[in-house]
């Protein structure tokens, strides 16, 4: 079953995505499905939101795309993670750590 | 160009790929999301919507996709282009330091030519184009009158009415320049100065630095002993005290106050006019209608064009031809602009030596495209390897333009000393006269023209050698021992900048030899005066202590008596006005038995004169007699007519005898004053040599009417011969002479009558010698141009010469060929060059005396040096080529 999620900040989906692509190179709706599998269909990306945000970083360099041929032999834009994505992904790791501690001591108070 | 591991970054071309990818990008995930739905049990067609349902806006998000990608491929094309642009930057750089002779030659041909293109370039911003110093300067207008075909000055009355009754100027003002006698005590000293009513200021619109300028009750008769002193005058004078306002200083014998001081930059005309002082007329004046001596300037009132005011002052003209039939019967007023009659024909000047130092720069950008093309040859392998690794056309083409403005620009750089120095040299050495001149200098907008030369240059010279040698065949060109197909195809090019290059020379050789002869002509015409041996030097009598014209007579008189003694003085005269000096007035003549209407005015300038004149300028009398001690006063009136003169008044006739109307009402104050001319003297070029012949008449001084002092404003000019050697030493001895008749009357304007005459003819001397210096490069640059053509020319031909001269062809054969080689674009050079002139030359015409533009002398001298040019040109080559060894030459095939 899968619940909607709140509408998510561009930071928190570019983590996300640049975090996929750290276990290996794939293509947008592979992205999408790995995403719905590790959160256990908890997080649905809103599609209208993704290939925008692949295009993003790519322009700024956090990924690269390169045309490939994909599982059924069909053409696919594959995309894969820059040492400039690694470090954006660590960056924005650690902010979002930050945030739900902080969120948690409010929240969750011990 | 990429240090990505992955292979070549994806980089789609154009926005229609782009396109493209998105919209497979996005239906590939619609198809795998389909995929899935099928999958789990849905149909096709279910599947198919609930996965676009799932997906959102497609059509939104395609667009987005869309626009960010082409940002993303703008970035990138920018980011490669700037590295590409740095790249070629640094190559260029290098090439030029790995090719010293031809860096140097190169920048030396351009240097030359941007150096000295910019230098006459600041001379016309300063001078032409920058605006005059006042608010709005378009606004300003002059009002002159319009007489026979000339401008000419304006009567006080026509001033007043016009002034009261007009409705489209702003503010307006008239102008008399005096000379005024500045005395501190120490000595006299002689200053321009200008007479203005009270409106001045506010038509020029600057407000003095310190002080103020007139008020309009100053300006009336009795109240106007206030002056506005110059900033150059205020610091020599007065040594730039600042507290000056309101103190006096004494100018021609009386005190005046200092009301104000002008800002520095206020001065266009080099420092002319020094001093302001309300012109002050009386009632009297503001009714004379037919005394012409002022020079009218207004502003425009805001809005107004300059053709509504001509129609405003039309309309006032017609009033007063009414009101006045007498002195306005042919009146005609013009409004002019201002800007254009202070520059004058200077404009022109500038302009033409502009275009012909451009011819220069062309000539010289021809030689540099000839060096290109001939090192496109040699890099045919350089390039045709960039070729094959994948430059494109356009990209070798941009690399080597970048060259091109490399070299430009660092010629540019070496450029810009010539450029200073020549422009401090254009100021020094000048003759005087140029309005603003002096304040020509290398500055920011000049500076931006050398920049933007040197790119044009560089587009000139550069593009097509650089479309040439992007054109390489890569096999051909990277085939063992390939030297390119340098040869035929090539030459046509080479021959056409030689065509062109000649053809500019011609052009230039053209002007300067029709300028060289038009200055031998004006030195060669008759002056109808001796300016040998002759000086001449002028003194005004201050109003104030010389009121009553006896006494004005008398003084003069008996300084010409003074001077007449002094030793080695063999005649001594006095005149009102000496040719080719400033001074002297006209007067409308009418020959008796015409009736008395304007129609029938002669304009013609007047000179008052003792007895001597003639024979102390060496002025030739053809007729009747000079001056004598008969005419006094009350005797009967004389007078002695020039050449031009007498053929107006009486045509075909003698004039001896006959009587002629002027300058004065008859005893009773109204019927005419007659005089009878006694003489007829040779015309006398008094603007000299270069400019026509003006119709004079000459008076006793004697006899001359009370006013005629105040037309000349009591100045006169003291004329002495000498018997031997240089008049110039008589000076100090008539400054004594003057000094012992009235300490407080400085002599000024002292010249040598041989002084005047250089000087007249000065501007014209220095406009050819520049333009001749012109031409002259010009023909050396072509020249080198010629050299370089032929000489590759043989160089590539060697193997042809060798299987000639195998084949029985003898060294004048060889030599034949080579000049034969030589001639086809120089006399098509040259045939262009001619009918070219023909047109250009007319630029030239109001500058030519005595010949016209086709003048066939001059052509021939100039085709005779282009054939000469190109022939010593082609000598060395030629010689080269003969000493071919046709076995060596062969071996090289």
């Amino acid at each position: 079953m899968a619940h909607e999620a709140p509408g998510m900040m561009h930071g928190t989906l570019d983590a996300l995505i640049l975090r996929t692509l750290v276990t290996g190179p794939r293509h947008g709706y592979a992205i999408a499905r790995w995403l719905e599998e590790a959160t256990d269909e908890m997080l649905t990306i809103e599609e209208g939101s993704l290939y925008p945000a692949l295009y993003r970083m790519e322009r700024k360099a956090w990924i690269e795309a390169e045309w490939g041929t994909s599982e059924l032999n069909r053409r696919a834009k594959i995309y894969r993670l820059t040492p400039k994505g690694r470090k954006q992904l660590v960056a924005e790791t650690e902010h979002w750590a930050r945030f739900a501690a902080a969120v948690s001591k409010v929240l969750l108070p011990a | 160009m990429s240090d990505s591991t992955y292979g070549r970054p994806h980089r789609p071309a154009r926005r229609r790929e782009i396109a493209d990818e998105v919209s497979a990008e996005l239906e590939f995930h619609l198809e795998m999301r389909t995929r899935e739905y099928i999958a789990r049990g849905m149909s096709p067609a279910d599947a198919r919507d609930r996965a676009l349902a799932r997906f959102g806006d497609l059509a939104r998000v395609r667009k987005t996709c869309r626009e960010i990608g082409r940002r993303k491929d703008d970035d990138m094309r920018r980011r490669e282009y700037l590295s590409e642009l740095v790249q070629d930057i640094g190559f260029a750089m290098r090439q030029l330091l790995a090719n010293p002779g031809f860096s140097v030659v190169a920048i030396v041909t351009l240097a030359l030519g941007i150096g000295a293109t910019t230098a006459i370039f600041s001379a016309v911003n300063a001078v032409v184009l920058r605006p005059l110093p006042y608010p709005e300067p378009e606004r300003l207008v002059f009002v002159f009158n319009f007489w026979r075909g000339g401008l000419g000055s304006v009567s006080a009355g026509n001033f007043t009415d016009m002034a009261a009754e007009q409705r489209s100027f702003e503010s307006l003002t008239a102008i008399q320049f005096s000379s005024f006698n500045l005395s501190d005590g120490s000595g006299a000293e002689r200053v321009v100065g200008l007479r203005a009513t009270a409106g001045y200021f506010d038509v020029f619109g600057v407000r003095p630095a310190l002080g103020r300028g007139f008020r309009v009750d100053e300006d009336q008769s009795g109240h106007e002993q206030v002056v506005v002193l110059s900033h150059g005058l205020w610091t020599r004078h007065v040594g730039a005290d600042p507290a000056i306002v309101g103190r006096q200083i004494r100018m021609n014998g009386l005190p005046y106050e200092v009301i104000g001081v002008m800002p520095a930059d206020f001065d266009i005309s080099g420092g002319t006019e020094e001093l302001w002082v309300p012109v002050a007329f009386t009632p009297e004046r503001k009714a004379m209608h037919d005394e012409h001596y002022l020079t009218v300037v207004g502003r425009l009132a805001s809005g107004v064009s300059r053709s509504q005011a001509q129609q405003n002052v039309d309309a006032i003209v017609a009033g007063l031809r009414r009101r006045f039939p007498r002195e306005a019967g042919g009146l005609v007023m013009r409004v002019e602009p201002f800007m254009a009659q202070i520059v004058g024909d200077d404009r022109g000047r500038l302009l033409t030596l502009l275009g012909a130092v451009a011819f220069v720069l062309l000539i010289g950008c021809g030689n540099v495209a000839n060096l290109l093309l001939a090192r496109g040859a040699t890099r045919a392998r350089e390039l045709a390897i960039r070729s094959a690794l994948g430059a494109g056309r356009a990209r070798i083409v941009r690399q080597l333009l970048t060259e091109s403005v490399v070299l430009a620009l660092a010629a540019a750089a070496a450029g810009l000393a010539i450029a200073a120095w020549g422009t401090r040299s254009l100021v020094a050495l000048t003759p005087p006269g140029v309005p603003r001149l002096e304040q020509a200098s290398v500055d920011g907008t000049v500076l931006s023209f050398a920049f933007a030369l040197a790119i044009l240059s560089s587009v000139v010279f550069g593009l097509v050698p650089a479309l040439r040698a992007a054109r390489t065949d890569v096999i051909d060109a990277l085939k063992e021992g390939g030297r390119g197909h340098a040869g035929v195809h090539r030459d046509w090019l080479r021959s056409l900048l030689v065509t062109a290059e000649v053809t500019l020379a011609v052009l230039l050789l053209v002007g300067a030899g029709l300028l060289i002869r038009s200055g031998i002509e004006a030195g060669r015409i008759r002056l109808g005066f001796d300016p040998g041996g002759v000086i001449t030097a002028r003194l005004a009598l201050p109003e104030a202590e010389y009121t009553d014209p006896a006494r004005v007579e008398a003084t003069f008189l008996r300084l010409t008596e003074e001077t007449g003694r002094l030793p080695g003085v063999q005649v001594a005269a006095l005149t009102s006005g000496t040719p080719m000096a400033p001074g002297g007035g006209s007067n409308g003549l009418i020959p008796e038995g015409k009736p008395l209407v304007p129609d029938s005015i002669v304009n013609t300038q007047l000179r008052m004169i003792t007895p001597e004149y003639l024979r102390a300028m060496g002025i030739s009398l053809l007729k009747g007699r000079g001056f004598d001690s008969r005419d006094r006063r009350g005797a009967p009136k004389v007078m002695i007519l020039g050449e031009a003169a007498a053929a107006s008044l009486f045509p075909g006739q003698d004039p001896i005898g006959r009587r002629v109307v002027c300058c004065e009402p008859g005893p009773d104050g109204k019927s005419p004053d007659y005089k009878t001319v006694v003489g007829v003297a040779a015309d006398v070029r008094s603007r000299g040599p270069a400019s026509p012949v003006v119709a004079e008449f000459y008076l006793p001084v004697a006899q001359v009417p009370r006013e005629a002092w105040t037309w000349v404003q009591r100045s006169m000019y003291i004329v002495a011969r000498v018997e031997s050697g240089d008049p110039a030493t008589l000076l100090p001895a008539l400054r004594a002479t003057v000094a012992r008749i009235d300490p407080d009357v400085p002599l000024f304007n002292m010249r040598t009558m041989n002084e005047r005459l250089v000087g007249s003819l000065a501007a014209a001397r220095f406009n050819t010698l520049l333009l001749t210096l012109l031409g002259a490069i010009g023909l050396v640059l072509s020249a080198i141009g010629i050299y370089g053509v032929i000489a590759y020319f043989v160089t590539e031909r060697t193997s042809e010469i060798g299987v000639r001269m195998a084949l029985g062809a003898t060294r004048g054969d060889v030599i034949r060929l080579v000049l034969r080689q030589a001639a086809g674009p120089v006399a098509a050079g040259v045939a262009v060059g001619l009918l070219g002139s023909a047109a250009a030359t007319r630029v030239l015409s109001a500058q030519l005396v005595g010949i016209e533009p086709g003048d066939p002398l001059t052509l021939a001298a100039v085709v005779l040096a282009l054939l000469v040019t190109a022939i010593v040109a082609s000598v060395a080559p030629a010689r080269r080529a003969a000493g071919v060894d046709p076995t060596r030459a062969l071996h090289l095939g």
